[in-house]
């Protein structure tokens, strides 16, 4: 049976269903209708039609329920309206069966009997009454299916009182129950705030401090009492006499009709503007918190009763499915979890040998045990969350302001938090109240010259803070009071001042207020910070944050993990954690429990990555959209795409190294060498190397007799195109800088002055950067050293003159000094991974993305700029992006150079060059149809362009690229 | 409880999620929008932008607002310098152009002068500071990534021809100084990467990113392309339902298909230009720009930029020697900018066509900045000029700069503002800021001022908080 859900043809069947269910529907409901026109023995022409009708009707009806049938067996419906709807639907089309025979009937003892018998006019009667019930039948089954097409509130959700605006509606109900003059306190406060409320959402845009049309203001009690330049607003305790009741009630196209610029008032919540009016117009004392808040305190939910699930994800999530009628899902198949459980703990594609060797495992336990292995691998683990962290940390290896020291990187720190799988608490603390290593996170980044006002970095570390790890928009709020939460410009400058040396003065809008800010966290009711000091406020701040009490920090950091795993967080955006979470308990559990496990970050991880919930098959989803959209309900993970990093590394894993340097090495080797190159000048400015030969000569003295040479290993990248010589002996040559040379020079070296010489060139159409790379480490038999490399001591040339330039007595006085471009470890080309004299210690296994500088390639991927806080990647394609991919060049050859690696490990073999690629891309073997569709194209003796076009198209499958 | 603003927030916010792909990709390739546009097109008076980019800071006294010439002699006093080069009048009676410029003065009369462009101080030079805040109109640093003029173009109008990308820059490399600076207005923002700029930093190279890759010949193109159909259509995860990343990735392999097989990637080959006209252009890089510029635009381009290229020191950016480089700075621009105001009105383009041609600030001998915000002084200037080195403009100047304008429904033959005729040269009328120049820019293109995306909450305008009027003054 199994085999047989997962068939395509029962999957392709069970799609029809939708479309077969019309015809019974269309065809039964006609012939009743018809039905009653022969009601009386008229119209009897019509009896042949309807005996068809119910022919077809049933027989159709029958085919519907079957195709019903296939389609729930694929899984794609799981609450218990799927499963009352099939019941229905195949009761009906019993029914329908038996219409028919009922009719059949009914017509034989037409021709048996005579005209007027009790028992023609009885067959008649059960035939009819059957048909009435089938259409009955009909009916809720029609609604039932509907009801999984559209939601159960599809209808509803288009009566009046099911609209959006009910809260005045509502309000409007409770209050007027209540006799006039009864009011608690209370009430009168809660309808001012609505009404206040309302003001905020119609009428601001206008009408506020900020823009006083008419001259009216409405954001505070004196504007609201004044009213405008045509006079009061309103009379108080006379709603029917008031200006803005009878505005309001204007048809939209009259000129007085308000608002202008907003929707229209619904007739409850002019009606809630009237009685507020009515009763006097009340104001209630202190801020109106308009906008939903999240609590802040954190208490755990209890779990709820275990049945057969013992993980305690899976018993709220459970909970949940069983709240909303939805069927537990079967769990993915080992190959699907395998390759997700590996994208997500380390970010690379599991082997075809892990892959096998996983599935083989027979451990029931197998799911857990992987995914603890995994995210045991420390440095995968780390180069992998990286990613995550950099975007939510804005931290990257290149960008705007360190140009003029106005930003710092993070990295060495950050990536040892990883690696040590540092506590959250600790985390947030070394950000909060930082070390040198990991101040560059509040310290902002600042460009030459004077920022706005809103964007000193005091004001960027507050904002910053908010968005990454309390989930709280405050970027509104440094300019003006916010539109879109409670938070005031006041507070906002309260939380910047925490981080500036002198009081700041409140700008709105760029505008001074000539108001003085004192430092203050945001949630004050958390605690205070007032120290003298910016470093004893931080330490005060760094406390107030990671306090268990504070609830907000840990929920948004779960949240925030959850989505990377599932794909859509609890609560959405996953900056915006005032808004509502799909399982309130579920996330106060997470967090709370996160806290219990002194907030171990890997111990959250694994508890998400471990659950049932976690394997369910992930839910596709037609648009984007859908995942933010209020009406959304959780029901497994969502589908994904791979990050930028996750592409490339990916192809680094089945393309060999798709890129060769990185920005940051974490398992780097101390190199001295600098990349050099002729000094270019035009006019009197350096400018960009020209295409073209340059030369370059070193002499050095070796320090030891040559017999007592050890070792002489040399590294040399050049870029583009270089010969090396040793004493005017060629030893070595290349055409790409990314490929590092490893020479041994021992034979070469002779006693006294050596001569080191190379010949570089530059490519391209245009000028572009050039370099030399080169160090030699000498071991001597003493153990004595001496280190050989690139620096501003070499010399150049880009016009020789004779022919021995490569010997020691060539004459180079002429020759000017080279001109660095950067150490080995900080310059244009990034850090080359194979640059290192001991290839055997423990190294990158090749560059990773998430260490590499951001280039176009990343970049049109998605990796953000990291200019700002980036907490979720855009997973659609773009066109720019199938462009790169289609015809970009460095994309193009990484496939080619993979390919000639492919075509000489399998060239004789192409059904096993098939096998392996699909294996080692999609971690499964191909189909039948796969594999002849790539071995026609492949042949019997493919060539390296048949194997590159094999290789890309199978990189561009949805399969490869995204994480079912 | 949702309330209607959450509801309305919740649909923004998805809009702009989901803005990346379904809505412009289908105009990309349906180039129905075009058709549809009634309501704001309407008012329009430009299809297209070309925007010519003076990179490095373009003296106005050296260029197109010339002022008393003082020749070099050794000894002479800084301070009496204005203009190192003579006059010369132009097509337009009583305007006159510095000498370098007669070619771009000879079409003077199809365009329109604006001399009262007044650069932003942002409290110190930094030239691709002062950049980004041209090309956003936003000063940086921002909360959110903001996008370039070009995006926004892009965004709101889509392509004209579906094979041409509606956001092509042409000229700048990434492998200058100051490159992570350019990289960051060279972006779409927050409208999502579709919008971002088509990159080619070498115009005679522009062909190579629309055609398939290097050495792939079209039946090998057809035949990869057939293959990867057949692979998807083979897969057994076809029957996992459809979602919108598959589909995006799906649809947009098909759109870069077919655009690189299409026969309008022509107007990225300048070799299919007759040899005289091609020479008529061929005055270094920025020319073959303008040319790039002029067949993309024929053929259907939304906004193209062409820039001088900005490198520290480079370009128009004349920390010293300023009149020496100057010569050679105009000789780059002159016949090119002329040829293409010239082809594009002979072609009957250049009615529809906008040309804008701008620098980020201007350059004077001794001031910094501007007189009553002065701000920190970044080249040194002898009081008195004994080499031929320190002949030449060389300050960073932000009161009173140039901007040139032709077609599009701009006035012919016109000059706004102007600028004081003695040190310091600073705008005396009129003044007119970069809002203004983008309010004008996306007037004529038919794009609302009120134009603008909820980000995070807030309404990110065009301009910053909507504000800025068009120049009516400017337009016929």
């Amino acid at each position: 049976m199994e085999a047989l859900t997962e068939s395509w043809v029962v999957q392709f069947l069970g799609r029809l269903h939708p479309l077969v269910v019309h015809f019974p529907i269309g065809l039964l409901v006609a012939a009743f209708f018809m039905e009653w026109m022969t009601l009386g023995g008229k119209r009897s022409g019509l009896r042949e039609g309807i005996r068809w009708m119910i022919g077809i009707g049933a027989g159709t009806a029958v085919l519907a329920s079957l195709l019903g049938w296939f389609l729930l067996s694929t899984g794609a419906y799981g609450s218990d309206t799927a499963v009352w709807h099939q019941w229905f639907g195949v009761g009906t089309a019993v029914l329908a069966l038996a219409v028919a025979w009922l009719l059949r009937r009914a017509h034989r003892a037409e021709h048996v009997h005579s005209p007027g018998q009790p028992f023609r006019l009885a067959v008649w009667t059960h035939y009819r009454i059957a048909l009435s019930v089938c259409l009955i039948g009909i009916g809720v089954t029609g609604h039932l299916g509907a009801r999984l097409t559209h939601g159960a509130d599809y209808l509803s959700g288009a009566f009046p009182w099911n609209q959006p605006e009910s809260m005045a509606g509502e309000l409007l109900a409770e209050f007027r129950t209540v006799d006039t003059g009864a009011y608690t306190p209370q009430q009168l406060d809660r309808i001012n705030l609505e009404v206040r409320a309302l003001f905020t959402h119609r009428c601001y845009k206008c009408h506020s401090t900020e823009k006083q049309e008419g001259g009216l203001i409405l954001d505070n009690e004196a504007g609201v009492r004044t009213g405008g330049e045509s006079g009061p607003i309103f009379a108080a305790g006379n709603a029917s006499g008031s200006e803005i009741i009878r505005r309001l009630l204007l048809p939209r196209d009259d000129e007085d009709a308000m608002p202008q610029k907003a929707e229209a008032l619904s007739r409850d919540e002019i009606d809630l503007i009237g009685l507020w009016i009515d009763l006097g117009a009340p104001w209630a004392e202190g801020d109106v918190r308009i906008f939903p808040e999240a609590e802040l305190a954190l208490e755990k939910p209890p779990l709820p009763p275990g049945n057969d699930l013992d993980h305690s994800i899976d018993r709220f999530v459970d909970a949940y499915f069983e709240e909303e009628g939805i069927r537990w899902p079967k769990p993915v198949d080992d190959r699907t979890f395998v390759r997700r459980a590996y994208l997500d703990a380390i970010g690379l594609l599991p082997t075809p040998e892990q892959v096998d060797a996983f599935i083989r495992d027979k451990d029931r336990d197998k799911r857990e045990k992987l995914v603890h292995t995994l995210l045991d691998q420390r440095h995968p683990y780390a180069q992998h969350w990286l990613s995550f962290w950099n975007d939510l940390l804005r931290n990257d290896y290149s960008g705007t302001g360190y140009i003029t020291g106005g930003r710092k990187q993070i990295t060495d720190w950050l990536y040892h938090a990883l690696l040590a799988n540092q506590s959250y608490d600790d985390i947030v603390r070394a950000l909060l109240s930082p070390t040198e290593a990991s101040e560059g996170f509040i310290r902002g980044i600042q460009w030459r010259g004077v920022a706005n006002n809103s964007q000193r970095i005091e004001m960027q570390a507050a904002q910053n803070i908010s968005q990454s790890l309390l989930g709280v928009n405050l970027k509104c709020a440094s300019c003006h009071d916010s539109f879109v939460s409670n938070l005031t410009l006041d507070e906002a400058y309260g939380f910047a001042t925490v981080f500036a040396d002198t009081v700041l003065e409140v700008f709105r809008c760029d505008q001074p207020t000539g108001r003085m800010s004192s430092p203050a966290f945001l949630y004050s009711e958390l605690g205070v910070v007032e120290a003298e000091t910016v470093e004893k406020r931080l330490v005060q701040l760094a406390d107030i944050v990671v306090q268990p009490a504070n609830g907000r920090l840990y929920r948004t950091i779960s949240n925030r993990l959850w989505d990377r795993l599932l794909g859509r967080g609890i609560v959405m955006p996953v900056d915006e954690m005032d808004r509502a979470p799909w399982s309130q308990e579920l996330l106060d559990w997470l967090a709370a429990d996160l806290i219990d496990h002194g907030t171990d970050l890997q111990y959250l991880i694994a508890e998400i990555m471990t659950s049932r919930t976690y394997q369910l098959p992930s839910i596709p989803s037609a648009e984007a959209q859908d995942l933010v959209a209020h009406a959304y309900r959780f029901r497994g993970p969502v589908r994904r795409r791979l990050s930028a990093e996750q592409l490339t590394d990916a192809l680094s894993q089945t393309l060999g190294p798709f890129y060769r340097a990185v920005a940051y090495d974490p398992l780097g080797e101390d190199i001295e060498a600098q990349w050099i190159w002729h000094h270019e000048q035009e006019v009197d400015r350096d400018v960009l190397p020209k295409p073209g030969k340059r030369y370059f000569r070193y002499a050095f003295d070796l320090e030891q007799g040559r017999r007592n040479v050890l070792d002489a290993q040399a590294l040399v990248s050049v870029d583009e195109a270089f010969s090396l010589y040793l004493n005017g002996e060629r030893v070595a040559e290349g055409r790409d800088w990314r490929t590092v040379h490893r020479i041994d020079l021992a034979g070469v070296l002779r006693d006294g002055t050596n001569l080191l010489a190379v010949e570089g060139e530059n490519g391209g159409s245009l000028p572009n950067p050039a370099g030399v790379l080169f160090d030699l480490r000498l071991a001597f038999a003493d153990s004595a050293r001496q280190a050989i490399f690139s620096n501003t001591e070499w010399k150049t040339t880009d016009e020789l003159s004779g022919d021995a330039w490569t010997n020691v007595n060539y004459d180079d006085s002429a020759w000017q000094p080279a001109r660095a471009y950067g150490r080995f470890d900080r310059s244009y080309w990034g850090r080359l991974v194979d640059f290192r004299h001991n290839p055997d210690r423990e190294h990158l296994p090749f560059a990773r993305a998430s260490l590499v500088t951001l280039d176009p390639f990343l970049k049109v991927l998605g990796r953000p700029t990291r200019e700002n806080v980036v907490t979720r990647r855009d997973d659609q394609a773009t066109l720019l992006q199938a462009l790169e991919l289609t015809n970009g060049a460095f994309f193009n050859e990484a496939i080619s150079a993979g390919a000639a690696r492919w075509l000489g490990d399998y060239g004789d073999d192409p059904r096993m060059l098939v096998e392996r690629l699909y294996h080692s891309a999609l971690g499964r073997p191909p189909s039948r149809r796969e594999m002849r569709a790539a071995t026609e194209l492949l042949g019997e003796h493919p060539t390296e362009e048949e194997v590159q076009d094999v290789l890309w198209a199978v990189f561009m499958l949805p399969d490869f690229q995204l994480i079912y | 409880m949702t309330t209607r603003r959450d509801f309305i927030k919740q649909m923004q916010a998805a809009s702009l999620a989901a803005m990346a792909a379904s809505v412009p990709t289908a105009s990309f390739l349906s180039g129905c929008r075009f058709e549809q546009g009634t309501g704001p097109r309407n008012t329009a008076t430009a299809d297209s932008v070309i925007l010519l980019w003076m990179a490095g800071g373009m003296a106005h006294t050296e260029t197109f607002d010339p002022k008393r010439f003082e020749s070099f002699e050794p000894g002479m006093e800084s301070k009496r310098i204005l203009s190192t080069f003579p006059s010369l009048p132009t097509a337009l009676d009583g305007v006159s152009f510095s000498e370098g410029l007669q070619a771009i003065g000879e079409v003077m009369d199809r365009g329109t002068l604006l001399r009262s462009y007044r650069a932003a101080d942002l409290g110190f030079i930094l030239h691709s500071r002062h950049q980004y805040h041209w090309h956003t109109c936003y000063e940086p640093p921002q909360s959110v990534q903001l996008p370039h003029i070009g995006a926004w173009i892009a965004k709101e109008l889509g392509p004209i021809n579906p094979a041409i990308p509606p956001f092509i820059d042409i000229g700048q490399r990434f492998t200058v100084g100051e490159a992570e600076e350019l990289k960051a207005f060279h972006t779409a923002g927050f409208l999502g990467s579709e919008y971002g700029p088509f990159l080619i930093p070498d115009p005679s190279s522009g062909l190579e990113s629309v055609r398939p890759p290097a050495g792939m010949t079209a039946g090998r193109f057809e035949r990869r392309h057939a293959l990867y159909r057949d692979l998807i259509a083979a897969s057994p995860l076809g029957e996992h339902g459809s979602d919108y990343q598959k589909e995006s990735l799906l649809r947009s392999m098909e759109q870069a298909y077919r655009l690189l097989r299409s026969p309008e990637a022509q107007a990225f080959n300048l070799r299919e230009e007759p040899g005289e006209r091609y020479a008529a252009y061929d005055a270094g890089r920025f020319g073959l720009g303008c040319l790039l510029a002029k067949r993309l635009v024929q053929q259907g381009a939304r906004f193209v930029s062409v820039t001088t290229e900005y490198e520290p020191f480079l370009g128009w950016d004349t920390h010293e020697n300023g009149h020496t480089r100057l010569v050679n700075m105009k000789r780059m621009i002159d016949r090119p900018v002329a040829q293409l105001v010239r082809d594009l009105d002979e072609s009957g383009h250049l009615d529809r066509t906008l040309i804008v041609l701008a620098s980020e600030f201007s350059r004077d001998m001794m001031q910094e900045g501007r007189p009553e915000v002065k701000v920190k002084d970044q080249v040194d200037v002898p009081n008195t000029v004994e080499e031929m080195k320190h002949y030449g403009m060389h300050r960073h100047f932000t009161d009173g700069c140039s901007v040139l304008f032709f077609g599009g429904g701009v006035k012919r033959g016109f000059v706004y503002g102007q600028t004081a005729d003695e040190r310091p040269c600073v705008t005396v009328g009129d003044p007119v800021y970069i809002d203004q120049i983008h309010q004008t820019i996306y007037h004529a293109l038919g794009i609302p001022p009120e134009t603008n995306y909820e980000v995070e909450g807030r309404p990110i305008y065009t301009t910053p908080e909507g504000l800025g009027e068009p120049v009516p003054e400017l337009l016929a």
